[in-house]
């Protein structure tokens, strides 16, 4: 019963998605056939990839807005190496590597700058966007090798693409060392209270970096598996996708004030985005009335959150001693 | 327990509400929009000439004497299209330059396509700085209009090259955007014998150009082939991800489609990764002519582009620009070439498919 109170968001977000599902297969009987549903989950995986990044930074009370942009580099540095003929597995951990870097070098502008993580990424969003520009002279990288691109594009039991597969992993690791690591438990405490996280004798700077870095990290694998998708990678690639990921966190329960959320929320926003998506396709309404339905989602959400967080306020007394928990 | 009911009452609503806007709203998809009349101006719909007919009716090109300084502005050089055109415009001064006019050009972008301000302040900084005359490629239709005003004000002529569209510019060159549409639904419904079920990719809805090439596509179609069935009509803001995404729900969707118009190759080449993925003979056609659909072509797998030969219309941006400042009187509008590439003609040179010759100066 503990266990269904503490999730009751995401079991509700499961039930939200079940409704769509159920009221766009009234209207269009198609949407409900497999494939489309293993398309919902397809097509969830770049923003999810994001998304659970960005969540990292969003627990801990800052915000990454430079991961469409670490997504570009990355793309284009990966189709370059891949171009020239670089083992498929070591460029995916170049890749993996350079997202991590980066994320890195924006938690030193957050830490050692004491910069805000708004101001912070979004002076890398467009420093990072520029270096995936200057690295490929605004062309795109073509012919990119198909060994790559069936590592991430081939099924596995018969008809599961590898992709979701990448996407439950990075969710499932990223789950754990929220939920147990001494890492995930400071990455809470950070975002409920910085200061007394501080004092209890945490090294606040470094678990912070490590956020962004994963953050960093998520956008790396989000890109690879775009490139490996379209065959080519672009440096215009994935801009505004932070918006879209912020949306799937915040749907997920993230709380920009840090100190709430979790990846089986976040999985659950973009899962929820990427069904609504492809079921307004699926019946064919108009692209205008696409963003309006999009926007009353996360309006819905939010205010979803705040009701909830009024009837946790009134049981136990409005605080965050339980994400604060560092003693835990 | 109350909490979970409260729960499923919110939920509730919500997918009600998305089912409420899905049904108002389905009956107005598929359907073709119609241009709403708002004053803004349209060149596809003016009074224009193609630059052989400006060539024929107004001769040589005035040589001139005087140094010649052309300012050109187009909207972003992140994209090829874009740089592809810089070097149309400069390739153009170049030959008139080597024919013995005192002639340079500069040609300049803001940083990205959301830079309307910083567009803008490039166009002043130039009229400042007195250039002969501006070529310019507003990144919306309003713009960079503070600007061209002034430059007139000044006597600068000012040429409107591609798009968007300035309504205050005397005059515009670039191609007729709803007839990249119209090439694509002819080609389509000839392959298609006439009959099949098609779908369109519209690119991001603000821009001239996506709405009057989906707009040349359907009327064409409505027009011509009664048997085409435009079965969907999404946007995909010029994304290729997106485009690939609504492609392959559309593919599960329709086990019957046979053709999908895409407003650009970007686009295009997204729906192609699908129709790849799909092992299925869908005909996929863009527009623009870019390298990579050129290549995508040449290996078989995309159909067909329409290519407005941005190299030349930058030559052809240039030249009428001259004859304007040589004192000739240029129409309104003046279209530029364009052409259907497929595998017939891929590996034909432009300068063949458009007949392109250089244009004479005046001794």
């Amino acid at each position: 019963m503990l266990k269904t109170k503490e999730y009751s968001r995401e079991l509700s977000l499961v039930a939200a998605i079940i409704i769509m599902v159920i009221v766009f297969s009234i209207i269009e009987p198609v949407y409900l056939s497999g494939s489309n549903l293993l398309d919902i989950m397809d097509q969830s995986v770049i923003n999810g990839l994001l998304a659970l990044g960005i969540t990292y930074a969003i627990i801990t009370g800052g915000i990454d807005l430079s991961v469409g942009s670490i997504f570009a580099i990355v793309i284009v540095v990966v189709g370059d190496l891949l171009v020239s003929g670089l083992n498929p597995v070591l460029a995916i951990i170049c890749g993996v590597g350079i997202g991590f870097i980066l994320g890195v070098f924006n938690g030193l502008l957050i830490t050692k700058l004491n910069l805000q993580p708004f101001i912070a990424t979004l002076g890398t969003m467009s420093a990072y966007r520029g270096i995936a520009y200057v690295i490929t002279g605004g062309w795109p990288v073509l012919d990119i090798p198909g060994d790559f691109r069936s590592i991430f594009n081939s099924d596995i039991f018969g008809a599961f693409p590898v992709s979701i597969l990448v996407l439950l992993a990075f969710a499932a690791v990223g789950h754990i060392i929220l939920k147990y690591t001494k890492l995930g438990t400071y990455i809470y405490a950070i975002g409920g209270n910085e200061e007394a996280t501080l004092l209890s004798g945490v090294n606040v700077n470094k678990s912070k970096m490590l956020a962004y870095a994963i953050s960093g990290a998520g956008a790396a694998l989000a890109g690879m598996v775009l490139l490996a998708r379209l065959g080519s990678g672009e440096p215009a690639a994935g801009q505004t996708y932070e918006l879209n990921a912020i949306a799937a966190a915040a749907i997920g329960g993230a709380s920009l004030a840090g100190g709430r959320g979790n990846m089986i929320g976040t999985l659950l926003g973009a899962i929820l985005l990427s069904t609504l998506k492809v079921g307004l396709v699926v019946v064919g309404v108009d692209s205008f009335w696409q963003y309006i339905a999009t926007g009353a989602i996360i309006v819905v959400a939010a205010y979803f959150e705040v009701i909830q967080g009024k009837l946790k306020g009134m049981r136990v007394g409005r605080s965050n001693t339980k994400a604060i928990g560092v003693g835990k | 327990m109350k909490k979970s009911k409260k729960n499923l009452f919110v939920t509730g609503i919500l997918a009600i509400s998305l089912g409420l806007t899905a049904c108002s709203s389905n009956s107005s998809s598929g359907s073709a929009t119609p241009d709403k009349e708002t004053g803004a101006f349209n060149p596809d719909n003016a009074d224009g000439q193609t630059y052989e007919e400006v060539r024929s009716s107004l001769g040589e090109v005035p040589k001139l004497t005087e140094e010649i300084k052309l300012g050109a502005v187009a909207k972003a050089f992140e994209n090829e299209y874009w740089r592809t055109l810089k070097e149309g415009m400069e390739t153009g001064a170049q030959k008139f330059s080597d024919k013995g006019m005192n002639l340079t050009i500069d040609v300049k972008s803001p940083q990205g396509e959301a830079d309307e301000e910083g567009q803008l302040a490039i166009v002043k900084d130039m009229i400042n700085k007195k250039y002969s005359a501006l070529l310019l490629s507003p990144i919306s239709d309003s713009n960079l209009v503070p600007g061209v005003e002034s430059a007139l004000e000044k006597d600068i002529p000012v040429m409107n090259v591609n798009d968007g569209i300035i309504k205050e510019a005397p005059n515009f060159v670039g191609p007729k955007a709803d007839l990249n549409g119209e090439s694509a639904a002819e080609w389509i419904s000839e392959k298609l014998n006439g009959e099949g079920k098609v779908a369109i990719i519209v690119g991001m809805p603000k821009a001239f150009a996506a709405r009057q090439r989906t707009l040349g596509f359907e009327n064409w179609m409505k027009d011509n082939a009664p048997n085409i069935d435009i079965a969907e009509k999404q946007n995909a803001d010029w994304d290729r991800a997106k485009a690939k995404d609504i492609a392959a729900t559309w593919i599960k969707k329709h086990g019957d489609l046979a053709a999908i118009f895409a407003n650009n190759d970007t686009m295009a080449l997204g729906a192609q990764e699908a129709v790849n993925e799909s092992g299925k003979d869908i005909l996929v056609v863009g527009v623009d002519g870019i390298g990579e659909a050129y290549e995508s072509i040449r290996k078989g797998e995309l159909d067909a582009t329409i290519d407005s030969f941005p190299k030349y219309k930058g030559q052809i941006a240039v030249e009428m620009t001259i004859r304007q400042l040589g004192g000739q009187e240029v129409p309104r509008v003046i279209w530029t070439p364009q052409a259907l590439i497929d595998e017939t003609n891929v590996d034909t040179p432009a300068e063949e498919i458009i007949n392109w010759v250089d244009p004479t100066i005046a001794k």
